[in-house]
């Protein structure tokens, strides 16, 4: 939008041209049956197309307010439904209902989403609070909430594939109708919160004031702020139980909104719900004027979701104008003493590592429960098992290298491999060669992954040439790949082909197919890469002193920097192959490194290694026996086990 | 498409003419395993049964019958099966579909392993599956009983499709209902679509249709398919009498106001001669009882 000419672009006018948009794709989409006078055709106009449209333009109204709100009480440009936790909470408890309770359903849809949502975003504030609800770990909080309700389902899913088929469709929001019940469930709600937000117009200006001030005039900040939180959940949560997941439309209204001039908390309660409903219904008539072309069910939640990583980028180009309120001083780290015995640290978790490695190797269940291979079990297992135990260790140990030197790099804590969408850039050049090449070799597919970590990789070099990279500017590059990488997976899964089952079980991180050439090929990339990290050694170090300081003792920062992104996404396209774009370990283990005081760059990086390597075999062991004889990914594993981890860390840093 | 088959039959009828053993599978196989329902149902109708299947609660939700033994042991996913389990077993031969191909150098080094194509891409499941059969035999050493299946299929068809010409009923719908909105259609290429054809019956689905033989489609789509007979097939989702068949649209389907809507107990949608009988059966039982 900044495309615009800055005079141009006033909320009522760009609020008109997407009506317009709206209103002539609609002429397109209802066409065929306006034409046609049998009376089945008028009952599919009335009873399906136009519904559709209505549902459309309510749940945009919905998305738009709910993210309106979300942003102003959280003072958050990134805040939405989709960014705060609420859609995915919501997805996870009509899945976990629609396994365990299904009649709960029947009448008890919004209220299962409802509490599902509420748990999620309440979970999402109380990890923040402690940041006093800073805009950044709020998001990432948000973030990690979603992908943790998202690996959830996924697991339910492919552990239940015949029962959870429909999910995939419900998943990726499709507005489909048969009737009005949805824009007439929709509505009057919609309508009472309208009611309720504009009584609410004024307290809730004043805490742009500040909460001092706010106080002083006498106004209930925590009430005010519950009430209106409250609203922004039912909002969404009556969305996503009527009709699935629309991503990134919540997100919209209020972007749009922002960046065609409003700017008081009225102008933006008036146009983002607006904007929004104008954005859903041209995507959605769009869509259902395409699905006349394709044999097989467009949603029009993914299709929301593709413009949802370009928003993403557009807004993080609008954080600069306005850099008081949106970006937060890079989060201190606590401060902590290096340990006096790095060697001996480093010996223990060795130690453990290899203990986890052992057991690994020979702990498993068989027909006959639980059995401990010894001796010739254990040889002929050991093909069985080893390739597993050698790929999950190398990719774990790559993560770990590449997100201790992210964090050094960007000084931020919650730097990682994952959440700079490197590893969803290389999953999804995997995912394009296997749909658009399906007889491709897995040498294919690996050069393939390697250009999608790349293009990330470019990417967030481009985004980061003008004044050396803010963090967060980077942070939210990730998002946004991660963003565009759900949505591609969830158009190829809508129609719910068995590919789409198989495809899951790939992109969520499976060790299942590794054989030993691979684990071998895997190992030696690992310790090819894990030779040249010695050399950037003193760069670590110096590093998080600060640019100027740095700068100072001799540091080319531009030199530096490319050449540690380089090998940073080097190391995460190699260990997605092998365990997915999701798991976390990048993050965690920098951490686990720190906690007994594995500070320096060397000790760091090795701690690191080792905790990344056994956290991974951790995984791909529990994968293997919790479940059995099912498995569940061991990517999708260390996302379960790293989630709430990481969450702790948000909440502690 | 036609490629694809004649490559089939050149396949089958390369292993049919060599003398079992001399592609390298036993003959005959005592200890079978198998990836996918459709082989584990002919193989238990066959008399030998396997030693393992994948996800047998789902085996008992959507084939339902012929039931598998008791003792029969259950692999987990149909997509990532227990390797180790598989192992454990000590089959001589692994059964599986193109699908499942990504798993073959996995489970070879277990034992010789089959790919059986009969859906994908084929055309034409019914004779893919009779000939499947006859393989299934051939390599149980059961081949009279697999001649014996291939007959009595044929009479249970032959059977309903004599039914069906007495009171011949419109077109036929076959469906899976997903959600209140939305359901699975089957088309030309699927079982059901090709049995449709042998029984005489013309189907209600004539949109094109993934290579699977199916796909997803929103309710407002049924109307085109309004002077169909409408079947759907358990198990049925709650949304089905709650949303569905609730809805003002789908009340003014011309199928619905005639009355012609049939739901019928599961009949598994990539199965082969076991299925394909008890559908003939219970759609000619649902359409023109006797």
């Amino acid at each position: 939008m900044t495309l615009l000419p800055s005079a141009l672009p006033r909320p009522a006018l760009l609020c008109l041209l997407l009506f317009a948009a709206t209103g002539g794709m609609s002429v397109v989409a209802l066409q065929p049956l306006l034409a046609d006078s049998r009376p089945l055709s008028a009952l599919l106009l009335w009873q399906g197309a136009v519904p559709r449209l209505a549902s459309a333009l309510v749940c945009g109204y919905a998305l738009g307010l709910s993210g309106a709100l979300f942003q102003h009480i959280l003072r958050n440009r990134l805040a939405s439904p989709d960014t705060v936790g609420a859609a995915g909470g919501a997805q996870l408890a009509l899945a976990l209902t629609l396994l365990f309770a299904p009649g709960l359903l029947t009448g008890g849809r919004f209220f299962v989403a409802f509490a599902g949502s509420a748990a999620a975003v309440a979970a999402v504030l109380a990890l923040s609070w402690r940041r006093r609800l800073d805009p950044m770990p709020l998001v990432l909080s948000g973030l990690v909430v979603t992908l943790y309700t998202g690996a959830v389902s996924a697991a339910l899913i492919l552990v239940n594939d015949g029962y959870l088929a429909s999910l995939f469709l419900w998943g990726s929001g499709s507005l489909v109708q048969t009737d009005w019940s949805l824009p007439q469930a929709l509505t009057p709600l919609v309508v009472v919160c309208t009611v309720l937000v504009w009584l609410l117009l004024r307290p809730l200006s004043l805490l742009d004031l500040g909460d001092e001030a706010a106080r002083s005039l006498g106004v209930p900040l925590t009430l005010i702020r519950l009430a209106a939180l409250t609203l922004a959940v039912t909002l969404s949560a009556a969305v996503v139980a009527k009709a699935g997941v629309l991503g990134f439309v919540g997100l919209a209204g209020p972007a749009l909104a922002f960046v065609s001039g409003a700017r008081t908390l009225r102008q933006s309660l008036l146009w983002s719900p607006l904007l929004a409903t104008a954005l859903l219904g041209l995507t959605d008539q769009s869509v259902a004027v395409a699905g006349r072309f394709v044999p097989d069910l467009l949603p029009t939640g993914a299709a929301t979701a593709v413009f949802g990583a370009p928003l993403i980028l557009m807004l993080v180009r609008t954080l600069r104008t306005d850099p008081a309120r949106l970006t937060a001083p890079p989060p201190q780290t606590r401060h902590r003493l290096p340990t006096r015995h790095p060697g001996r640290w480093l010996l223990a978790l060795g130690g453990l590592t290899l203990l986890l490695a052992l057991t690994a190797l020979s702990l498993g269940r068989g027909p006959d429960g639980w059995a401990l291979a010894v001796g010739p079990d254990f040889t002929d297992l050991l093909p069985w098992r080893l390739p597993r135990v050698l790929a999950a260790a190398a990719a774990g140990l790559m993560l770990a290298l590449a997100g201790t030197m992210l964090q050094r790099l960007t000084g931020n804590p919650l730097a990682g491999p994952e959440v700079l969408g490197v590893t969803s850039g290389a999953a999804m050049g995997m995912l394009i060669s296997l749909y658009a090449f399906p007889a491709a070799t897995g040498g294919f597919q690996t050069g393939f992954a390697a250009l999608g970590a790349l293009g990330v990789l470019l990417a967030l070099l481009w985004l980061n040439r003008r004044d050396g990279g803010s963090t967060d500017r980077i942070l939210l590059a990730g998002i946004a790949v991660g963003a565009l990488f759900d949505a591609l997976t969830s158009i190829l899964t809508a129609d719910g082909d068995p590919r789409a089952v198989a495809l899951l079980n790939w992109t969520m991180g499976s060790t299942y197919r590794v054989e030993m050439p691979d684990a071998l090929l895997t190992g030696g990339i690992a310790l090819a890469l894990a030779a040249v990290t010695p050399l950037c050694i003193r760069w670590l170090d110096l590093l998080p002193l600060g640019p100027e300081a740095a700068r100072s003792l001799g540091l080319n920062l531009q030199a530096v920097r490319l050449r540690l992104l380089v090998l940073t996404a080097a190391l995460s396209a190699a260990a997605t192959l092998v365990i997915g774009p999701l798991s976390f370990i990048g993050l965690m283990a920098p951490h686990l490194a720190r906690l007994p005081g594995l500070l320096s760059a060397r000790t760091q990086l090795a701690g690191a290694a080792l905790s990344g390597a056994g956290l991974m075999l951790a995984a791909d062991w529990i994968s293997r026996v919790a479940v059995f004889p099912f498995q569940i990914p061991a990517g999708l594993t260390a996302t379960l086990i790293g989630a709430p981890l990481v969450l702790l860390l948000i909440s502690r840093e | 498409m036609r490629r694809l088959l004649t490559l089939l039959c050149v396949l089958i009828c390369s292993g049919w003419a060599l003398p079992a053993g001399a592609d390298g599978l036993p003959a005959p196989a005592r200890r079978i395993v198998t990836l996918d329902w459709g082989v584990a149902e002919t193989l238990v109708a066959l008399g030998a049964p396997p030693a393992g299947v994948p996800d047998i609660r789902g085996y008992a939700d959507w084939v339902a019958d012929p039931p598998l033994p008791a003792g029969t042991v259950n692999l987990g996913s149909r997509f990532e099966p227990n390797l180790e389990l598989i192992r454990s077993l000590k089959p001589d031969l692994i059964i599986l579909i193109p699908f499942q191909s990504g798993l073959e150098p996995l489970l070879r080094r277990i034992a010789p392993t089959l790919t059986l194509s009969v859906h994908q891409g084929v055309g034409q499941p019914y004779a893919a599956a009779q000939e499947a059969t006859r393989t299934l035999g051939r390599l149980t050493g059961r081949e009279a009983e697999a001649e014996a299946l291939i007959t009595r299929t044929e009479t249970i068809l032959s059977d309903s499709r004599a039914r069906f010409a007495v009171a011949p009923p419109p077109p036929v719908l076959v469906s899976a209902v997903a959600d209140a909105h939305h359901l699975w259609v089957f088309g030309q290429g699927s079982l059901y679509g090709d049995l449709l054809g042998r029984l005489g019956l013309r189907n209600g689905w004539t949109e094109p249709v993934s290579d699977w033989g199916f796909s997803a489609v929103g309710a407002d789509r049924l109307a085109e398919a309004g002077d169909s007979t409408f079947v759907t097939l358990r198990p049925l989702p709650p949304d089905y009498e709650t949303g569905l068949t609730q809805s003002p649209l789908w009340q003014a389907l011309p199928f619905v106001q005639a009355g012609r809507v049939t739901v019928l107990p599961p009949v598994l949608m990539f199965g082969m001669l076991p299925s394909s009988a008890r559908f003939a059966t219970l759609l000619a039982d649902a359409l023109v009882p006797r």
